[in-house]
């Protein structure tokens, strides 16, 4: 069975292969059967090692290693999949929500000409993704990171025609870039202190020699620009809202379930790195409780019913980062896995609204644009029209609200307590703060779109309808595991035993110890408990207070400066246009100028500075040399306008810049002898 | 530094030199400027134009290093011309192997008109036009 | 003489290239009555065999040791790179078939020069001596100033092969005169000799003045600012094959030539694969300031290019001096990392001009602009740049991405961790000019409805041979650490 590890990425990418080359004479049926069979024949594998290996006794240390070939010698790298329990959890995740997103995915585009180009991208992300879980050493998580944030760029700009789709591709690009450049050099700094960047070997490294902070926290930050790169952190968050012009089962599958939640992954992959370098640890925790705050506020008066949900994730995987960064990466790792199902079931919820709404208007004769479709101000009442849609968006809006016994209450409210527990106050308020808004701005969002009146016409009423079951199944689907997720990680107060963190500790503690665990205090976790089910309820009556009968009261509050903040998202968009890409742009250009034209400037300069001592010595010494220097000056005359005639005429400044240039190597050859 | 201190006394020696003389012929000689003083020596020829304006047939290069080519070869083939019977036949071959290569070169310009004035294109493509070889334009000025 | 006749055995693949060029120059003047397409293809037919016995009998082991009286060096460095010269001008004769610049000129002089220019590569790549570095990269030189200029009737391509002989020029002189002053410190020709009195005895300031004219003539072969002006100029005006070449060849050679002065002539090696600089000057600091002002001069520039092949020339520049981080490694590791980067750079810089030859084939212009609307013409073409210009950016899964790890961790290894950093921020800077490009190709529309684009059986050949390398090259990281590990046997480490 070990043997077979290699299969679960391997299928995919097949998959993906197939789909790619020869998608377009397989016909559509072909293209669906071939993507969404390639995932469930992984999903089935890796369950396969999940009831096989891991759920015996003892599994959670249960580790399947297969190394397929030296793949960089002199590193001692190998191409190798590694499968413990924290990666089993993730590739549980990605393979077995991947295949729900797969399968509503053929409704969802089939009416799109791209449709096995799509799928051939879709597949080809599972690969990456599962190399990225799979891995062994950060060189091969490393790949699986690139080759997901590729096709996390192929997917956003899949609809290229619109121009803001390929903007949006290519921000989120560059943004990773950023991020990335973090990663890689963490990686480098990894290779130069351990000598290997195995994830076992590095780990088993630091906790035996009981190495503390310096160059762990280097590597620790580094990695962590990484993962706040991808996923959308601050100051780097600002790719993924603009992500959501992409096709929405992407928006669902990569933006908020699996590729954004890569960074925590990898943050509790390195959980040992991370405990030992506790400065790193703070910024972590600190960086994370900000984010939630900071896009819970702009998610609040947002219209566009898949920018509140981006916004939303943005909050959410701060959260996870929160949790982490106090030291609980079991947590985080469980709320990300909850909040894969819940996620996952809002944006395919929204994508099934938007594919009604875009369908109704087409049937009704209109041709507004397609962000008008995504307004939930023209929307209201299609809880009558689409029950299903509605009924479970309802649910998973319950979930992520953090009303018990839902899944979205175990995790969050862990992460609430951890930091609590840990002593970290002032980040549980700012925590404690965006779980009000979290439930507020959802409750809004179920309100302006599902209840009341229709606002987009009666016209289009008539059109309105359920979208079809291979959209609606998933949805149920993943409705029902926002309910009973969160039952794998009750705390001990409520007579659980936390049984995903008893089964991912030997993966993130691999090599080292885990911390100890705190006496408890039951008394004051159930107080705490109350209170934040007390302002997740809080959440909801001020929503529904505000919005039941006026969902577009917001209108109102157009003069409001705070109001038109938060609207246009802080302006962090214009001001990262105005400082760092024009900052860039005008660098660029300065040196190019210098490169191209300030030399023929100084040119011009030195030959009208000898004409002018031509020009001197001509009437001081006229009678000695008169002709001699007329004619020098003559000669540099006619050559300077010849070579200009050779269209920019530039070689002269050319050598002189490189003689000024070699003169100040010299300079500094000098010195640095 | 020692060894620079005789580069540095050439140069102030040969500065000097030439400014003393200057300086002293300044001293000595009459004054009386003159246009064709100042006229450039070009072999007793008066110059026409300036020396900007001149302009050579772009065929006189090519003749210059076809020539230059050949010249050299002759450089190149005396010494092994008085020494291949003591070196033997690798010597022998080398050195018609070499000469066949600039054979080669000299067949090269030879075929593609390069040694004609008029190449034999132009001269084509001016029989067309109706007008005689010799009428083209030749030489440059002096 | 007996050492030349031993030594032509191992020059074989060099003197299969001279032979083609002599079969080729005879064939060129029997066929000079047949029509252009005849004698084109009788010519490209001759030297693609030459080219192609060159480049199988370059494969192998090398010999070691050194030939003609230890003028040229058959070690591990000149055995990796003969093949990789041999395979540049493969693509590049095979280009210049599809380039809309030299449909209907004669190829009997092209043909002939690039074979030239090959074995002079090949004689510069070995060179341990210091006349025959100065008389090979004075042959590589002279025949690249014709190949640019090889459209005679195009101003465009005139003015830059003036300019090119205008730089080369000076260059070639400048280094001329500090091969000069070296031999009047050292007393000797021989890369090894010289080193050998420099460790004897500190040669003093005047050897700082050596160090900047030669690097000032390697410095312009590989386009490494302040020496690159030429190079946005040249490659606009040049046709693309021949840019295609210039940018991959004589770079390459001038590294190899880099290796060669720096590592050999003015380092001896120490313990465990490093080096260290010898006659009293800490040269280290000026392969890093090279570097550094090279890459991101090269990357910013390129940010503002609206013309392809200059953006392609800034670009350029800008590997030269990312390449230029291996060298100031000063390790054994370094070398292989700067021969990596270079055969992997072959396919994917070679790749981005082949797309550029074929767009032009189609649309007639360079301008950036001219290359919107290609996804609904070919999603093929498109396809196939992005994956030349994500490998040109270091993204993995792309084979790019091992040329930068293998040069950024050399320089980690050489505790110049910050160079890494310099040189990791650089390439994300270079992102933005590179997905410029894909953005205009697929996103923009194109003029009116364009008719979708058909290729060549050719065509289809030359992508399927410089893609496949990209895309799979990921998985070979073992054979590159082969290559890698050959390169670094230079003649006296063997």
């Amino acid at each position: 069975m070990n043997s077979l590890l290699w299969l679960i990425p391997a299928i995919p990418g097949l998959g993906a292969a197939v789909n790619g080359l020869f998608g377009r004479h397989l016909g559509k049926r072909a293209s669906a059967a071939i993507a969404c069979g390639s995932v469930a024949a992984s999903f089935l594998l890796a369950l396969g090692f999940f009831f096989t290996r891991f759920l015996a006794e003892g599994g959670a240390s249960a580790r399947v290693e297969q190394s397929l070939f030296e793949w960089i010698p002199s590193m001692g790298v190998e191409w190798a999949y590694r499968l413990d329990s924290l990666s089993m959890v993730m590739t549980l995740v990605v393979t077995g929500i991947g295949l729900l997103i797969h399968i509503y995915s053929v409704g969802y585009m089939s009416h799109d000409g791209g449709f096995s180009r799509f799928f051939a991208y879709l597949n080809l992300f599972t690969f990456f993704m599962l190399n990225l879980v799979l891995g062994a050493n950060m060189l091969l998580l490393f790949i699986g990171w690139e080759g997901v944030g590729l096709c996390s760029y192929l997917l956003i700009g899949f609809w290229f025609e619109r121009p803001a789709a390929a903007q949006a591709g290519k921000k989120a690009f560059i943004v990773n870039r950023i991020g990335d450049a973090g990663f890689i050099l963490a990686v480098f700094l990894t290779f130069v202190t351990f000598g290997t960047l195995d994830f076992y070997g590095v780990m088993g490294e630091i906790a035996s020699a009981d190495m503390q902070g310096g160059v762990l926290t280097a590597i620790g930050v580094l990695l962590f620009v990484g993962a706040a790169g991808k996923s959308a952190q601050i100051p780097l968050y600002v790719w993924l809202p603009d992500a959501m012009e992409g096709p929405t089962p992407v928006s669902a599958l990569i933006h908020a379930a699996t590729m954004v939640t890569a960074g925590v992954y990898m943050v509790a992959r390195s959980g040992v790195l991370f405990s030992h370098a506790p400065a790193a640890l703070a910024l972590v925790a600190t960086v994370g409780a900000l984010t939630a705050i900071f896009a819970a506020t702009i998610a609040l008066f947002q219209t566009d019913i898949k920018k509140v949900l981006a916004y939303s994730t943005v909050s959410q995987l701060g959260y996870m980062f929160l949790g982490a960064g106090v030291g609980a990466f079991a947590a985080a790792i469980f709320h990300l896995m909850t909040h894969a199902f819940f996620k996952a079931c809002l944006f395919l919820g929204s994508g099934s609204v938007i594919h009604a709404m875009e369908h109704a208007e087409h049937a009704s004769g209109g041709h507004r644009h397609y962000t008008e479709m995504q307004d939930m101000r023209n929307m209201g009442g299609l809880l009558r029209h689409m029950p299903r849609t509605g009924w479970t968006f309802i649910v998973a809006t319950i979930a992520i609200a953090g009303i018990p016994p839902l899944a979205g209450f175990f995790s969050k409210d862990e992460i609430l307590w951890k930091t609590f527990e840990h002593g970290h106050f002032v980040l549980w308020g700012i925590a404690a703060a965006a779980a009000v808004m979290t439930a507020f701005y959802m409750s809004r969002q179920v309100i302006m779109t599902f209840l009341g009146d229709f606002r987009g016409g009666a016209a289009m009423e008539k059109h309105l309808h359920e979208s079809a079951p291979s959209m609606t199944v998933p949805l149920v689907i993943l409705a029902a595991g926002s309910v009973v997720a969160g039952f794998v990680g009750v705390p001990s107060a409520l007579g659980g035993s936390y049984r995903l963190h008893t089964f991912l500790e030997p993966a993130i503690y691999a090599g080292g110890q885990a911390p100890p665990a705190m006496p408890h205090n039951y008394a004051l976790e159930y107080a705490l408990m109350a209170l934040s089910v007390a302002l997740a309820a809080a959440g909801i009556w001020f929503a529904w207070r505000r919005y039941r009968n006026a969902p577009t009261r917001d209108a109102s509050l157009a003069g409001s400066g705070a109001y038109r903040l938060l609207l246009n998202k802080y302006y962090v968009d214009e001001i990262y246009d105005a400082t760092a890409v024009n900052g860039t742009l005008r660098g660029g250009e300065g040196l190019y100028r210098l490169d191209q034209r300030v030399v023929d400037g100084a040119v011009n300069g030195s030959a009208r500075v000898t004409m002018l001592s031509a020009d001197l010595s001509d009437l001081s010494d006229r009678n000695v040399v008169d002709r001699a220097v007329n004619l020098v000056a003559e000669i540099l005359g006619a050559a300077s306008t010849r070579f200009r005639r050779l269209q920019s005429g530039l070689f002269q400044s050319y050598a002189l810049l490189m003689l000024l240039a070699v003169v100040l190597l010299a300079g500094a050859l000098v010195l640095w002898s | 530094m020692g060894e620079y201190l005789g580069i540095l006394v050439a140069t102030v020696f040969g500065v000097a030199f030439v400014a003393v003389t200057l300086a002293v012929s300044s001293l000595v000689r009459p004054v009386n400027p003159l246009p064709a003083k100042a006229m450039p020596y070009e072999c007793g020829e008066n110059p026409v134009g300036t020396p900007w304006g001149v302009q050579f047939n772009i065929r006189f290069y090519v003749f210059a290093l076809v020539f230059l080519i050949f010249d050299v070869e002759a450089v190149m083939l005396l010494p092994w011309a008085l020494a291949y019977l003591d070196l033997g036949p690798g010597a022998l071959a080398a050195g018609l192997l070499f000469l066949g290569m600039l054979v080669l070169g000299l067949a090269d310009v030879w075929v593609k008109g390069d040694l004609e004035w008029v190449r034999t294109e132009e001269r084509r493509a001016l029989k067309r036009r109706g007008a005689s070889p010799a009428a083209a334009p030749t030489g440059g000025s002096a | 003489m007996s050492d030349a006749l031993a030594s032509l055995g191992r020059f074989l693949p060099e003197l299969l290239l001279m032979g083609a060029l002599a079969v080729v120059i005879v064939a060129d003047l029997a066929t000079q009555a047949w029509s252009l397409a005849r004698s084109r293809n009788l010519l490209v037919g001759l030297t693609l065999a030459g080219l192609g016995a060159a480049f199988v009998a370059s494969l192998g082991e090398p010999g070691g040791g050194s030939l003609f009286a230890s003028m040229i060096a058959d070690d591990g460095l000149l055995g990796v790179l003969r093949p990789l010269f041999a395979l540049t001008a493969i693509f590049t004769l095979l280009f210049s078939l599809r380039a809309k610049e030299l449909d209907g000129a004669r190829m009997g002089e092209m043909v002939a020069l690039l074979l030239t220019v090959t074995a002079a590569l090949m004689w510069m790549a070995g060179s341990v001596n210091l006349v025959m570095i100065y008389l090979s990269l004075e042959t590589v030189s002279v025949a690249s100033y014709i190949m640019v200029g090889y459209r005679s009737s195009d101003r465009l391509s005139n003015e830059a092969s003036l300019k090119y002989i205008l730089f080369g020029a000076v260059s070639t002189g400048v280094m001329l005169f500090g091969l000069s002053l070296l031999y009047g410190l050292t007393g000797t020709l021989d890369l090894y000799g010289v080193r050998a009195a420099l460790a004897a005895e500190d040669a003093g300031p005047a050897l700082i003045l050596v160090l900047l004219l030669v690097a000032g003539g390697i410095g312009f072969k590989i386009a490494a600012v302040p020496f690159h002006f030429w190079c946005p100029d040249v490659y606009t005006g040049a046709s693309t094959p021949v840019t295609a070449f210039l940018s991959v060849g004589p770079k390459a050679a001038g590294f190899a030539v880099l290796i060669r002065f720096f590592y050999s002539g003015i380092a001896q090696p120490g313990a465990d694969g490093t080096f260290a600089a010898v006659g009293g000057v800490d040269w280290q600091g000026l392969i890093i300031v090279l570097a550094v002002v090279t890459m991101t001069l090269g990357n910013v520039a390129a940010l503002l290019q609206t013309n392809m092949k200059r953006l392609l020339a800034y670009s350029s520049i800008a590997h030269a001096g990312t390449i230029l981080i291996g060298a100031a490694a000063l390790s054994s590791e370094g070398i292989g990392a700067i021969v990596t980067y270079l055969v992997i750079y072959l396919f994917m810089n070679l790749g981005a001009f082949l797309v550029v030859i074929l767009v032009h084939r189609v649309t007639g212009t360079f301008e950036l602009e001219g290359y919107a609307g290609f996804w609904k013409r070919s999603p093929l073409l498109t396809v196939a740049m992005g994956i030349f210009l994500f490998s040109l950016m270091g993204i993995p899964p792309f084979a790019g991405f091992f040329a930068k790890l293998y040069v950024f961790a050399a320089a980690v290894e050489a505790e110049l961790g910050w160079l890494a950093v310099v040189g990791v921020l650089n390439s994300a800077v270079a992102a933005f000019y590179y997905i410029k490009v894909l953005r205009i190709m697929a996103v923009d529309p194109g003029d009116g409805e364009l008719p979708a684009l058909r290729f060549s059986r050719l065509d289809g050949a030359l992508l399927l041979a410089l893609v496949t390398p990209n895309v799979v090259g990921i998985l070979f990281g073992g054979a590159l650490e082969q290559i890698s590990e050959i390169a670094q046997r230079l003649l006296d480490l063997a």
